[in-house]
């Protein structure tokens, strides 16, 4: 085989990509992800980072309910350093229907969730930021999870399995012959380079933008693009979610998540051309703080840290217009098939929650299609950094006393974590003093995680998340980057995206210290340090 | 307490107008929160305008030492500004050539000053630069933890043990004929950058770190010196909580400290900052002035009150109280009668008239103090 000829191209640098690339490396397939800008960048880094128990569906659709069950005892497993298992709570509060309830534990039953009645009075005892005036509550395995650490590690497993990633590299087109496709066409953003790569099967993993991926390869599917906007609370109000027992609505969940937690979402239908540039709207903002503090009411008054939005990956099956209607489900097409297209196939639909099974079934078509008998191991084998039981028994592994750096640095990496083991003092000194990220940990991100700038690596490492929102990290940051890379024309751009990209998720918050934050640091950036 | 003058604020405007007020004998008291823009001043006044001459003589009254070059800064991520009026260890370079040869120095482990882009930038207008770091043992504790290597702790330490990096940076000299160092010398007592100035074997820059701003702050603890030996009221780490108005006019303030020992002036200046320092404060539908409510003009929309651009000039900047030609503090229309406004309270629009965010407190802080001083009310 040439050295641009492959057994699978993957199409999509999001958790389904890098889940399926994963899986076709782990059965000795020779891999290519292609991914148009960094990891997780689309709905991957755009959602609750909640780990669904599958509650939130089993009223209105069992199958999904169910593939999200097992799937979540199956991440607390694989990905133990990326989720935290908090539990989860559906409340019923007095403009509700409590007769609802009783459906819904029954539904969770039968798809296999774990859902128990809880007094109202004891589930405030153990959750006590909820709405005091709820009458009925349900325990569910609910949890969250770190998207962007999950797909990191799937990515860096696939390599570990021989899989080759291509970021920053865009499919402009496909190579085709007769009624077979035979490779992509590329351009590199930062080469400015084009090239052309072959495979036996292309997968077409890229969420909400595999419509257009479609179009390249004259096959037709209709998407489904439904907008939902979130925000992120400056402190973690709730140890354990917290949902409205109702049809699934408006930002009806609470997720805690690391030092902060996440209310959302709405849900918008938005044309397709508008995919690439959602913005959070005043409107939006408000309606999810006045239903959040429906939830807990702390967060009428809890600091806001920034708004996000993501677009939900769905294909159109009916003409609900609100988009909630339509099957969370899997979608997986075989286009030889449908459109009469060989060698190319379509994974989408599904959620976070599912994209370790929606890899499983793309990968078994694609091995069906190339005739290799290999099993699926990704539910039962580890993610690397996995395995631990908690962070601080994974930082007691590898240093005697560990420091509050050094937890947070097992927390994020989990077993991963033992490389900074011989770090002398200077490599535990902080870039990041909100998140606790220190220099060696973003030395390390930048030697092994195909770190380009400042965004790609506060997806791998947090900086920049937290609550100053990249004033003081960024530069310290881009001090480091302009080191590793030689360069500090391209750092010091960079660093200004990476400012532009925080305050976009800023603006739409900001009032009170919020803006009293953005007003410091655009103070500093213009006058002290000159940017 | 009864004051000729209270002021509300301890920053740049606030100390500019004390002291003003305070050398013509007045009894002038300042309420201060502590922490103020002052710890994040770049040390460029920019554009002092009218006001050069003096600000320079007040701030050599109070042992602030400045240098009046016309010139360009090296600034921190490797950009070069205007000066006319800076601080005395902010460097002003004649042009954008600054030497043949430049020696770049930095502690090791300290992230708040960027060699790497210094250096790019001097070496794209010709001069050769390295960058060398330094590690003293009389440091290594601040090590301990992780977040202590910040300019201010270093600053502390080098009040102590300049000497030592003098030494070291000697043997670390090749025959470069510029070294440029961090701005964290003379915390204390800036004849330290004399005495480093002597002792180097070449000319010395001093460039400019993440903040806090050792500069600033010992720029704000001189004033703030000055303003107390000529018998000025400093109130530190205090707070205003409440004020009695009547028809126009401020008679009297309370303060969280002095609880309810009522603070009486003939004159109230507030200069308590933009939105960071509280001056102004905002909410999903509002901005307001928290202390008095004065009149603030801006946009009922939010979406008006920000540029998606980052670097851009923000509308929000621009917002703030409203005075009349004397800087007369507005209320429901109309002037308040002993209540001026100074500073970065009066919002961005102001700065047209006033050069950039220093220039604006030093000019109205003393326009304000003339207007006292001439009974001119």
């Amino acid at each position: 085989m040439k050295r641009n000829e492959y057994d699978v191209i993957i199409v999509g640098g999001g958790i389904t990509g890098a889940g399926t690339a994963r899986d076709c490396a782990m059965r000795g397939l020779k891999v290519l992800l292609i991914e148009r800008h960094d990891i997780a960048t689309g709905a991957t880094g755009r959602n609750h980072g909640l780990l669904h128990s599958g509650a939130r569906y089993a009223v209105t659709d069992q199958e999904s309910a169910s593939e999200c069950i097992r799937e979540n005892m199956i991440l607390r497993r694989i990905a133990s350093h990326c989720v935290d298992e908090t539990d989860g709570f559906f409340i019923t509060l007095p403009e509700d229907d409590l007769n609802y309830q009783a459906k819904f534990v029954e539904s969770c039953l039968a798809a296999g969730i774990d859902a128990q009645i809880v007094d109202p009075k004891e589930a405030l005892r153990m959750e006590p930021s909820m709405n005091p005036d709820l009458i009925g509550a349900v325990k569910v395995p609910d949890g969250s999870v770190d998207p962007f650490r999950l797909c990191a590690a799937n990515m860096l497993d696939a390599k570990l399995h021989g899989a080759q990633v291509l970021l920053y590299t865009e499919v402009t087109g496909f190579i085709k012959s007769g009624d077979r496709i035979q490779g992509v066409r590329t351009y590199n953003h930062q080469t400015r380079k084009c090239a052309e790569y072959y495979a036996n099967i292309t997968v077409n993993a890229a969420g909400i933008w595999g419509q257009h991926i479609a179009e390249l390869a004259d096959v037709k599917i209709g998407m489904f693009p439904a907008k939902g906007a979130l925000l992120i609370f400056a402190h973690r109000v709730n140890g354990i979610v917290i949902n409205r027992c109702r049809k699934p609505a408006n930002a009806d969940i609470l997720v805690p998540g690391d030092t902060v937690c996440i209310i959302g979402t709405t849900s918008t239908k938005i044309p397709f051309e508008e995919c690439d540039g959602v913005r959070v709207t005043p409107d939006e903002v408000n309606l999810l703080i006045e239903e959040g503090a429906k939830l807990a009411p702390a967060l009428a008054s809890t600091r806001i840290l920034r708004a996000y939005a993501g677009v939900r990956p769905l294909v159109s099956a009916d003409n609900d217009p609100s988009g909630r209607n339509i099957s969370r489900g899997i979608v997986c097409l075989d286009h030889e098939t449908r459109d009469g297209l060989k060698g190319f196939v379509t994974i989408t639909g599904g959620k976070l929650m599912t994209y370790r099974l929606m890899a499983e079934m793309v990968t078994d078509l694609v091995c069906r299609k190339l005739s290799i008998d290999k099993t699926c191991e990704t539910a039962t084998t580890p993610l690397p950094g996995a395995g631990g039981k908690s962070f601080r028994e994974v930082a007691e592994r590898f240093w005697e006393n560990p420091t509050t750096v050094q937890k947070a640095a097992a927390g994020r990496l989990g077993t991963a974590v033992g490389r900074f083991q011989a770090a002398d003092s200077v490599d535990q000194s902080l870039i990041c003093e909100c998140e606790e990220v220190s220099v060696g940990e973003i030395n390390s991100a930048i030697e092994r995680m195909d770190v380009s700038g400042l965004t790609d690596l506060r997806r791998r490492t947090r900086v920049g998340m937290g609550t100053c929102q990249g004033e003081l990290c960024g530069c310290r940051a881009a001090g480091l980057l302009a080191k590793a890379h030689g360069c500090a024309d391209r750092a010091r751009t960079d660093l200004k995206d990476f400012m532009t990209e925080r305050w976009k998720g800023m603006y739409p918050i900001g009032w009170g210290d919020a803006l009293r934050e953005a007003e410091y640091t655009q103070w500093v950036y213009k006058h002290v340090l000159g940017v | 307490m009864k004051f000729d003058t209270v002021i509300i604020g301890g920053g740049l405007a606030g100390l500019t107008a004390g002291i003003s007020l305070q050398e013509t004998g007045r009894k002038v008291a300042i309420v201060s929160a502590g922490q103020n823009s002052m710890h994040f001043f770049s040390g460029n006044f920019e554009d002092a305008g009218p006001a050069k001459e003096r600000t320079a003589a007040l701030f050599a009254a109070a042992g602030v030492r400045m240098s009046a070059l016309e010139g360009v800064l090296l600034m921190p991520m490797g950009t070069f500004r205007q000066a006319s009026l800076t601080l005395e260890d902010v460097t002003v370079f004649p042009d954008e050539h600054v030497a043949e040869k430049a020696l770049i120095v930095n502690f090791t482990g300290f992230h708040d000053f960027y060699g790497t882009f210094l250096a790019e930038a001097l070496e794209k207008r010709g001069t050769t630069c390295r960058i060398r770091f330094v590690r003293l043992p009389e440091m290594e504790h601040l090590r301990l933890s992780p977040s202590e290597m910040r300019s201010v702790n270093i600053a502390r330490a080098m009040d102590e043990h300049w000497e030592k990096v003098v030494a070291d940076i000697r043997i670390l000299h090749k025959d470069e004929d510029l070294i440029l160092l961090p701005q964290v010398f003379g915390l204390k007592d800036a004849s330290v950058l004399d005495k480093i100035r002597t002792a180097l074997p070449a000319r010395v820059a001093f460039i400019g770190t993440m903040p806090p701003s050792v500069p600033g702050i010992r720029t704000q603890m001189l004033l703030r010196r000055r303003f107390e030996l000529l018998g000025g009221t400093f109130l530190m780490g205090d707070e205003v909580t409440s004020a009695a108005l009547h028809e126009g006019v401020v008679s009297s303030i309370t303060t969280r400290n002095l609880d309810t020992v009522r603070l009486f002036a003939d004159h109230f200046i507030l200069a308590s900052g933009g939105f960071f320092s509280k001056g102004l404060v905002s909410t999903p539908t509002q901005v307001y002035e928290p202390l008095f409510g004065l009149d603030i003009d801006y946009p009922e929309d939010r979406n008006a009150w920000y540029d998606a651009d980052f670097f851009a000039d923000q509308p929000y900047m621009d917002y703030g109280v409203r005075t009349d030609a004397q800087l007369h503090a507005m209320k429901d229309g109309e002037p308040m009668k002993n209540l001026f406004a100074v500073g970065s309270v009066l919002g961005n629009t102001r700065r047209e008239d006033y050069g950039t965010a220093a220039g604006l407190a030093i000019r109205t802080a003393f326009a304000v103090a003339d207007i006292i001083k001439g009974g001119n009310v």
